[in-house]
């Protein structure tokens, strides 16, 4: 996993910079605190490779978080600085549930007795729905996004987000009775996720929130996948959350070259922007396809096992539930699709030849990003991570040991 | 490399080679390119042909090694061949007109024709795919290819409102067949079409979902509303779309369904999909009266035709097939051959208004003539392809005793002659209209009418010798479906074998009261010829001129008039309009309770896990 994990944050972090000194996304402090979130990212994908039994791992994890929050909070508006406080709200109380957790399962390694096991996924419930912005706890996720420049929302959602999500995978392989054992709690966060989120996106005007909240459905579909476990549901997670990680660059990416535009947020108000940015469009457009999982994208190898997961786990109501969701997505994309990009310009200050042009570099950027997922998606075992089990699945096959809790490990 | 997927990657070498070579590439090249490397597709689809014949199925690699265990691969059988030598051979035609009609374009033409052969590579892969997986693939990459043709020009408001309802309304059916395949397998741990894990695993449920799919892709009723809005993308396409590559998937994947355990859904979903065919064939035609448009005109036309496709397809017998799949064939080449002769008129005239027409026939004779030719197939008029399909359909549902489906396809022929004859009285014949007047009107360009003129002289050939399509093409389709269909079948479509004394003592009585007619048409006086009015969209014709064909459609308008009703757009607005309400009450009562208020739903949350953990 994590062989596939670091080059993509660090090509994360190589196109979001390019991106950025094309189109300023913050002042030197954002650029510090970007980079230093990228950093204690991937640092924390190596101490969790190299140790997987320390809280190495789980402490540069926690603070890759703290310092995005630092990254809302550089945007130096009044909106900003509310944002990171909500923000922050949510790290600091998922820190706080998800190393309670941690701590009560010996980092995964083992099942505490009774009622300690219970609380340690209540916990982590809690801890997991605040990290990743899952409704009803999302509050943070659309303030953000309202709130910073795209790529800000892009590296939370692309790096750290997909990092908690990463560990979760992780903690799925060792120690899977937290999932399978209280599999209707974590599947109803997962479908009130997908469902809910698609609904909110849909009634969103301005396109970044509509962003933030598509991220917080296609979460829900991830963390139905985990839950669901086996070949197909880890397949599909792992899938899709590497295409989550390529189409939200690219989707808040566009956007950002339209505000870039624009001078201003982009709504649903905004017409025909293919006219003066078809880089940018293009882009969006192929961004979209990959998350709504259409094929030949990386977003349909993980989606179409999602579908499959769910079919075997929940049979025709689950998968009615996966594809209201996709379809309220679907129309939710087309419409941006269709309002913001294609069409005619509106004559206007804003629109047509009185805008920015798209920077060079930051169109290099999100071609490579757009074109990625369906380079990928022809080939996605380049992508499959390694067969071995994780160091923790190894352990675990070892002779059962007592611990303090009254558990077995 | 094999020769069973030399064809698919000719096709993807083409599209490399368009990308490449932009730079250099007028656009005129670029056509000749793109109709080089499908024409050499065609060839090589040829090349599958005596394999198929012989019954033998050819598999191959295409994507080894994929996605973990599971390949792309294909299985070329008979039906594989039908469609490929279909998509490439009226790709290679449509191509061929495209050079001239798209020369003029200032920009997008390397996207034009590397889309377009990526269309046709895609009907190549739905095709051959061997597996549900790879159909699936191949499915949405159409898909995606029509959806960026038809929104080619994507400045004009009306080419995207276009290209957003197909790839909503196909799409949102499409998760039908991904649904459906899941569940295959779900059950299965394969998708092979020719499993029999798959054939036990494929229930009546996952058939009905597969249809659904293939309902909006086919443009049954009431998903069909897509295709009329389809018609702002450039001419070619729309002739691509509506003869070979787009609606003719969803054909493909029912004629498939039946290599899945014998056809065993057909038990179960057979009558529902002939009465949703039947239904199409009446709906598309008595829209099609009400156009003035010539595109949409032929548009509803193509609702009606792939209904009788579809009623073939679903009889469920050997001669269904045959009529089904020939059916199928016949209708690429004279909807394309239309689709391009209404490209020919646009192109010369400036508009597809029939009001804003007439009098072409002085201007462009060999377009006059092509189209005359395609527009006796579609009627069904001898001699030519279109005949033969009708009465090989008509046969087999006689053979199987289904004469409410004999009678709705001949209603459905006579108000398709009617439209036609409209259509064409108004827009070749009398005096040409104001609008027309001091513009200079010219005819097709060679390549374009060579283009459009090998398809009309195979609806031609065809009718009068439909064995050699049926021989090669067609028999060895029906026979990898797991009929055993022998062809006896004389010159002009005439069976040899059952049915033939109930049709042909039908088509004789025909035939005599035509002659009947026309011997009281002519005792009775018959005007002088002369110049016939032009269509005038509805309003009164002078007095004292005599009733005429437009007369006819006019009042089959009046007649059919509740039938415009069964419009089902309305009802999908409704239906979005009644989402984004509920989105937006949604969005309200999250920003009041969940957003403005963050402790409100962690304390929720903590309470609902906390209750949860010891309750589960």
């Amino acid at each position: 996993m994590d062989t596939v994990l670091i080059p993509l944050f660090l090509g994360i972090a190589l196109g979001v910079g390019l991106y950025a000194r094309a189109i300023p996304q913050g002042d030197r402090s954002w650029w510090r605190f970007a980079a230093a979130t990228v950093a204690l990212a991937i640092a924390a994908r190596l101490a969790g490779h190299s140790w997987p039994h320390s809280w190495t791992a789980t402490l540069l994890a926690s603070a890759a978080e703290l310092v995005a929050v630092g990254m809302v909070w550089s945007g130096g508006t009044d909106a900003a600085r509310a944002a990171a406080r909500k923000y922050l709200t949510a790290v600091v109380l998922a820190t706080l549930c998800t190393w309670a957790a941690l701590a009560l399962t010996g980092l995964g390694t083992l099942r505490p007795g009774a009622p300690w096991d219970k609380l340690a996924v209540a916990l982590l419930l809690i801890g997991v729905a605040l990290k990743l912005g899952l409704v009803p706890v999302y509050f943070w996720l659309p303030a953000v996004a309202r709130a910073s420049s795209a790529m800000t929302t892009a590296l939370i959602v692309a790096v750290v987000d997909v990092g908690a999500f990463c560990e979760l995978l992780t903690l799925r392989e060792t120690a899977p009775w937290i999932f399978t054992g209280f599999a209707p709690l974590w599947i109803g966060l997962a479908v009130l996720s997908l469902l809910g989120a698609a609904l909110l996106a849909l009634a969103q005007r301005a396109l970044k929130p509509m962003l933030a909240f598509s991220s917080i459905d296609d979460m829900g579909y991830l963390l139905l996948g985990l839950v669901i476990g086996g070949a197909d549901g880890m397949a599909g997670a792992w899938f899709g959350i590497l295409g989550h990680a390529l189409g939200k660059i690219v989707l808040f990416g566009a956007v950002g070259a339209a505000e870039w535009h624009l001078g201003r947020a982009v709504t649903l108000d905004d017409r025909g922007l293919s006219t003066p940015l078809p880089v940018a469009s293009a882009a969006f457009m192929l961004g979209a396809l990959g998350f709504i999982g259409i094929p030949p994208t990386l977003g349909f190898i993980g989606h179409w096992r999602l579908y499959l997961a769910g079919a075997e786990l929940g049979g025709p109501l689950l998968l009615t539930v996966l594809y209201a969701s996709s379809a309220m997505a679907l129309l939710c994309y087309v419409r941006v699709i269709h309002r913001v990009w294609l069409g005619p310009a509106i004559a206007g200050p804003s629109v047509g030849t009185g805008g920015q042009p798209l920077p060079r570099a930051a169109a290099v950027v999100l071609l490579v990003f757009a074109v990625a997922p369906v380079l990928f998606g022809l080939t996605p075992n380049r992508l499959r991570p390694a067969i071995e089990p994780h160091p923790h699945v190894a352990e675990l096959t070892g002779p059962l040991v007592a611990n303090p809790l009254g558990g077995v490990k | 490399m094999t020769s069973t997927t030399l064809p698919i990657l000719l096709l993807l070498g083409g599209f490399v080679l368009q990308l490449l070579l932009a730079r250099w590439l007028t656009p005129v090249g670029k056509g000749v390119l793109a109709t080089a490397v499908v024409f050499a597709s065609f060839l090589a689809s040829l090349t599958l042909v005596p394999a198929s014949m012989a019954g033998v199925a050819a598999e191959a690699p295409l994507l080894a090694g994929w996605d973990g265990p599971l390949s792309i691969g294909l299985r070329v059988d008979g039906l594989s061949v039908l469609f490929m030598v279909m998509g490439t051979g009226i790709g290679a035609a449509i191509l061929l007109f495209s050079v001239r009609y798209m020369e003029h374009e200032e920009q997008g033409t390397t996207r034009f024709y590397a889309i377009m052969l990526i269309f046709v590579a895609g009907l190549l892969l739905l095709a051959g795919a061997a597996d549900m997986l790879g159909a699936y693939v191949a499915w949405e990459v159409i898909g995606l290819c029509s959806y960026s043709l038809v929104g080619f020009w994507y400045k004009q408001k009306a080419a995207t409102d276009g290209a957003r309802k197909v790839l909503v309304i196909t799409h949102l059916a499409g998760y039908g067949f991904l649904v459906g395949l899941v569940l295959v397998y779900a059950r299965a741990g394969t998708l092979a079409w020719t499993d029999p894990a798959v054939a036990s695993a494929f229930t009546s449920g996952v058939a009905a979902l597969f249809i659904v799919a293939a309902m909006a892709k086919s443009v049954m009723f009431p998903l069909h509303t897509w295709i009329p809005e389809a018609m702002n993308a450039p001419t070619p396409v729309s002739a691509l779309l509506h003869s070979a590559c787009y609606v003719k998937a969803g054909v493909y994947l029912i004629a498939r369904m039946y290599v899945v355990g014998g056809g065993q859904w057909h038990e179960a979903m057979g009558t529902p999909l002939l009465a949703v065919g039947c239904v199409t064939i009446l709906v598309g035609v008595i829209f099609a009266m009400a156009q003035t448009d010539l595109k949409r005109l032929l548009a509803f036309h193509t609702v009606s035709q792939l209904g009788y496709i579809v009623v073939g397809l679903a009889l469920g017998t050997d001669l269904g097939l045959a009529a089904g799949l020939f059916y199928c064939l016949s209708h690429a080449l004279f909807k394309g051959t239309l689709f391009m002769c209404a490209g020919a008129i646009q192109h010369a005239t400036g508009t597809r208004d029939l009001r804003d027409l007439g009098g072409l026939a002085s201007a462009m004779p060999g377009t006059a003539k092509v189209w005359i030719i395609a527009a006796a197939s579609i009627a069904g008029v001898p001699l030519t392809n279109g005949f033969v399909a009708k009465w090989l359909l008509f046969s087999a549902a006689l053979d199987k005793g289904l004469l409410v489906v004999v009678l709705v396809g001949w209603i459905g022929s006579i108000l398709t002659a009617f439209s036609f004859l409209k259509a064409t009285v108004n827009a070749f014949y009398g005096v040409p209209s104001k609008a027309l007047l001091g513009r200079a009107v010219h005819e097709a360009s060679p390549s374009m009418l060579a283009g459009m003129g090998s398809m009309a002289g195979l609806c031609l050939l065809f009718g009068v010798a439909p064995q050699l399509l049926m021989l090669p093409i067609v028999a060895p389709a029906v026979r990898s479906l797991g009929f055993d269909w022998a062809v006896e079948m004389s010159w002009l479509g005439i069976l040899t074998d059952r049915g033939t004394i109930a049709v042909t003592v039908g088509g004789g009585v025909v035939l005599a009261s035509a002659m009947l007619g026309l011997l009281v048409y002519r005792l009775a006086q018959a005007p002088a010829p002369g110049l016939v009015s032009v269509y005038s969209g509805g309003e009164p014709l002078p007095a004292g001129d005599r009733p005429g064909a437009v007369d006819f459609a006019e009042m089959a308008e009046i007649a059919f008039h509740p039938v415009y009703s069964l419009d089902p757009d309305p009802g999908y607005l409704r239906i979005w309009r009644a989402l984004t309400r509920v989105a937006g009450a949604a969005q309200t009562a999250a920003d009041a309770v969940l957003e403005d208020r963050p402790l409100l739903p962690i304390g929720l949350v903590a309470i609902a896990a906390l209750a949860g953990v010891w309750l589960v």
